[in-house]
């Protein structure tokens, strides 16, 4: 640093105790093995919430919540100076974003890394993995096109299923009996404001325990004598390192945006039956199709109650397992996790692509 | 028009060209960077003190000369015959012209494409073999060889663009070849070359990027510094030079087809050409990420940078070469061969001429089966792939399954109308050639479209609700 930059930071020193905060960010170090690769994906996941933030701000300035949804949506992509790709970067972010959210969340499970001391950082991101989901679910609606409207209509049947509170919740969060310029202004709140000021401090939370408790080690790299372990700092070498990923990230958001610019449907029509072969996005695929399939197998509501009562169960049991899989050996715990992730990975997979191949 | 037509469903025929060009470009234009970047960093390492450093750099050189060899001697010669192959088949009629034009440009070229591929295998198999003063003589042929074939062909390429008022002038008159210089030195010929000339360093600086990241950090991080160090510095004269090269190309290009970069910015609704200032947006974002990538990864922390690094700076490189040539392909239109020759081969004079005897009358191959005579719908099918298949797909590449829904035959035909009025208030006059040919032409092609749009219902379809008894 010149001297002039020097004595600024000095000045703020003393009063902010910058210095405590570098140290803290020096002190920790970053493992460098054949799985390190795995480690950008939590940043990633940050960088792609910022590029939504960012992307969202601007788009919240032209957009109309309630009944002019659709024409301020229409304006912003079709007459706005580059609207169409604020709208485009917005949507293939939160695309991008889900992705490597699972991403990570499947890396930090097969890594073990919710093992003691970091179940918290497992269930905070958890957490912020349910929230993103509402964040996708809420966003999804405001531009009021066809698809939009129905993928919500049909994504709300699925609380309703649930037994006895399922209506009542459904209720609340369309505003009502359907979904309409109501439904509308409620997720726009959820979206914009609710779902933020509970997403920040639970994400300030879950990236203070990254750096508290460092990146964990896979098993394989963990029996290594100590010796034979390399590392690099945290801060500067991993953070350029992290940035560059950030970059590239950019990169492909820039380039899916540009080449496969999103578009809008025709305005939605609450008068019209559902097209054929609804569906809602990729990420929620899964539950969907699981209904459907267990909806051949039972009848009536039962399939319905049964496919969610086997999601939630699957779902509390993978937030559940750093109780389960506890100590640092390969016993058969371990081994019964990591199958049991295999299996998970393979579920989800089949059943969104058998949701995607049975869209009449 | 004179051959038969060559349509690529799905991808459509000009993709051809773009998937084989764009690999060839990066590959071509490495050789041409390369071979400038070989003969200088064995220079620079003859005239090290002697050491580990200077016997590590001339060690690295042979083995990036082995894959200088391989990767320009057989991927980019077959990629680029592979070009020939593919524009002779998509777009006859512009290649007929080049050809007419530049035929002993392209002798020329080949000369100097002999004396490459002598001289790279030269140069990689006497390391070490011959004198060093002789061996670094033979790279500076090849340098000076390589750097022909891209002055030569540059020439041409640009010709496509902007032929230039003189060319224009006699085009038609069968006395074009004696413009021959004057079609070569065209308008956009030098911004294009210096820019090019940018591409190839900085290709150079990237494919040795490649070789040099994977030798060992760990085990000679002097030597592997200094040599990742010094190929960052090729990318610099391309990233400062080309801006503005860039706004002296585009003050080149005639204004009508500059307006194309604007026509993005405020919509992508269907029937507007949003396509160059997409391509454009992708153009800098990626050269400004290979800046960063460049200095942060591979200059600041050369021992580090990697072999995944090195790829992931080729790939933006990969992507940002082919943003551009396809932006350039773009910037072109409506025409294939600037104010002369239109994208689907119709030449511009010729329109009213094609308008008054009919598209097909004037077409020496017309698909036809013996023993049946040809329908309206196997008509407007022909003029379809004549007049739209050169940049239209019916169901992949700007599907006109998908931009023509919605309409019904009357409303398809009022397009088509419109299209061949090309009336100067006319939105599709910037990008897209006038429909030529007579009013059954357009019969025609409306109820081949409208076929494609509004399929006829199947023939034994049953009824919804049957009446139950």
């Amino acid at each position: 640093m010149t001297s002039k930059t020097a004595s600024i930071y000095d000045w703020v020193d003393e009063r902010l105790g910058l210095s405590e905060l570098v140290a803290f960010a020096r002190h920790k170090t970053v493992p460098v093995h054949s799985q390190s690769f795995w480690y950008y994906w939590g940043g990633i996941s940050l960088f792609l919430f910022l590029v939504q933030c960012f992307t969202g701000v601007l788009l919240l300035v032209y957009y109309h919540p309630g009944a002019d949804a659709y024409e301020s949506v229409r304006q912003i992509t079709f007459v706005m100076h580059f609207g169409w790709l604020i709208r485009s970067a917005h949507s293939w972010s939160a695309n991008l974003m889900i992705f490597s959210i699972l991403v990570h969340m499947f890396s930090v499970y097969f890594m073990k890394a919710y093992r003691k001391p970091r179940e918290f950082g497992w269930l905070s991101g958890m957490a912020l993995l349910g929230l993103a989901s509402v964040f996708g679910f809420s966003g999804y609606l405001l531009p009021m096109d066809e698809l939009s409207y129905f993928a919500t209509k049909v994504g709300l049947e699925i609380p309703n299923a649930i037994p006895w509170i399922g209506p009542a919740i459904s209720s609340m969060l369309r505003g009502g009996l359907q979904v309409n310029e109501f439904t509308v202004q409620r997720f726009f709140a959820l979206h914009v404001v609710v779902l933020p000021a509970l997403f920040l401090p639970l994400l300030g939370f879950h990236l203070w325990l990254v750096q508290r408790h460092g990146n964990a080690m896979p098993p394989s790299e963990e029996a290594k004598p100590a010796a034979a372990r390399k590392t690099i700092p945290f801060f500067p070498n991993f953070i350029r390192k992290d940035l560059g990923m950030w970059l590239v990230s950019l990169n492909i958001l820039a380039l899916l945006a540009s080449v496969f610019p999103w578009s809008l449907g025709k305005q939605a029509d609450m008068l019209v039956p559902a097209p054929q072969g609804i569906h809602p996005e990729w990420y929620f695929m899964s539950p969907f199709e699981m209904l459907k399939l267990l909806g051949n197998f039972l009848p009536g509501e039962a399939g319905e109650i049964a496919g969610l009562f086997i999601f939630t169960i699957g779902i509390a049991l993978w937030v559940l397992i750093p109780f389960y899989d506890t100590t640092s050996d390969s016993g058969r715990r371990a081994r019964a996790a990591h199958y049991f992730g295999l299996i998970a990975v393979f579920a989800l997979l089949a059943t969104t692509a058998i949701g995607y191949w049975t869209i009449r | 028009m004179n051959y038969p037509f060559w349509y690529i469903p799905h991808l459509g025929s000009g993709w051809v060209i773009g998937i084989i060009a764009i690999f060839h470009v990066v590959i071509s234009q490495f050789a041409v960077g390369g071979g400038l970047y070989l003969p200088m960093a064995e220079r620079k390492a003859l005239r090290m003190p002697a050491g580990p450093i200077r016997d590590g750099w001339l060690k690295q050189l042979a083995s990036h000369s082995k894959f200088f060899l391989i990767l320009t001697g057989v991927f980019g010669t077959v990629s680029g015959v592979g070009i020939w192959f593919a524009i002779g088949l998509t777009h006859p009629e512009a290649t007929s012209t080049l050809i007419h034009n530049f035929v002993f440009g392209w002798a020329m070229e080949w000369v100097f494409f002999m004396i490459e591929l002598t001289t790279v295998a030269v140069y990689y198999y006497t390391w070490n073999r011959i004198d060093p003063k002789l061996h670094l003589t033979v790279g500076w042929v090849y340098a000076g060889a390589s750097a022909a074939t891209l002055i030569i062909i540059n020439g041409i390429l640009a010709f496509m663009l902007t032929p230039g008022d003189t060319w224009l002038a006699v085009a038609g008159t069968g006395a074009e070849a004696s413009k021959f210089w004057n079609a070569f030195f065209n308008p956009t010929y030098w911004p294009s070359l210096l820019m090019r000339v940018g591409v190839c360093t900085s290709l150079a600086g990237v494919w040795a990027l490649i070789t040099s990241s994977r030798m060992d950090g760990d085990k000679d991080p002097a030597l592997k510094a200094s040599l990742v160090k010094w190929s960052v510095k090729w990318l610099v004269p391309s990233f400062v030079a080309t801006p503005f090269l860039l706004v002296w190309y585009l003050y080149m290009v005639p204004a009508s087809q500059r307006a194309l970069l604007t026509l993005g910015i405020d919509t992508i609704n269907s029937g507007t050409f949003s396509t160059v200032t997409r391509m454009a947006l992708i153009i800098i974002i990626t050269s400004a990420t290979i800046i960063g990538v460049a200095y942060f990864l591979a200059y600041r922390n050369p021992t580090d940078f990697n072999l995944s690094h090195a790829m992931a700076v080729l790939l933006l490189a990969y992507i940002a070469t082919g943003a551009g040539e396809y932006s350039r392909e773009m910037l072109r239109k409506p025409y294939v061969i600037g104010r002369w020759m239109y994208s689907n081969g119709v030449r511009v004079p010729y329109v009213s001429r094609i308008n008054q005897q009919g598209y097909l009358a004037t077409s020496n191959w017309i698909w036809t089966s013996p023993g049946l005579s040809p329908t309206s719908y196997s008509r407007g099918e022909a003029i379809f792939r004549g007049e739209c298949g050169s940049c239209h797909t019916l169901d992949g590449y700007r599907p006109l399954r998908q931009l023509l829904d919605g309409r019904d035959s009357a409303s398809i035909r009022n397009f088509v109308v419109m299209l061949h009025d090309n009336k100067p208030d006319s939105p599709y006059r910037k990008f897209m050639p006038p429909m030529v040919g007579t009013s059954q032409d357009i019969d025609d092609l409306t109820n081949f479209l409208n076929a494609q749009v509004n399929p006829p219902a199947p023939a034994n379809s049953k009824p919804v609700l049957t009446a139950h008894k």
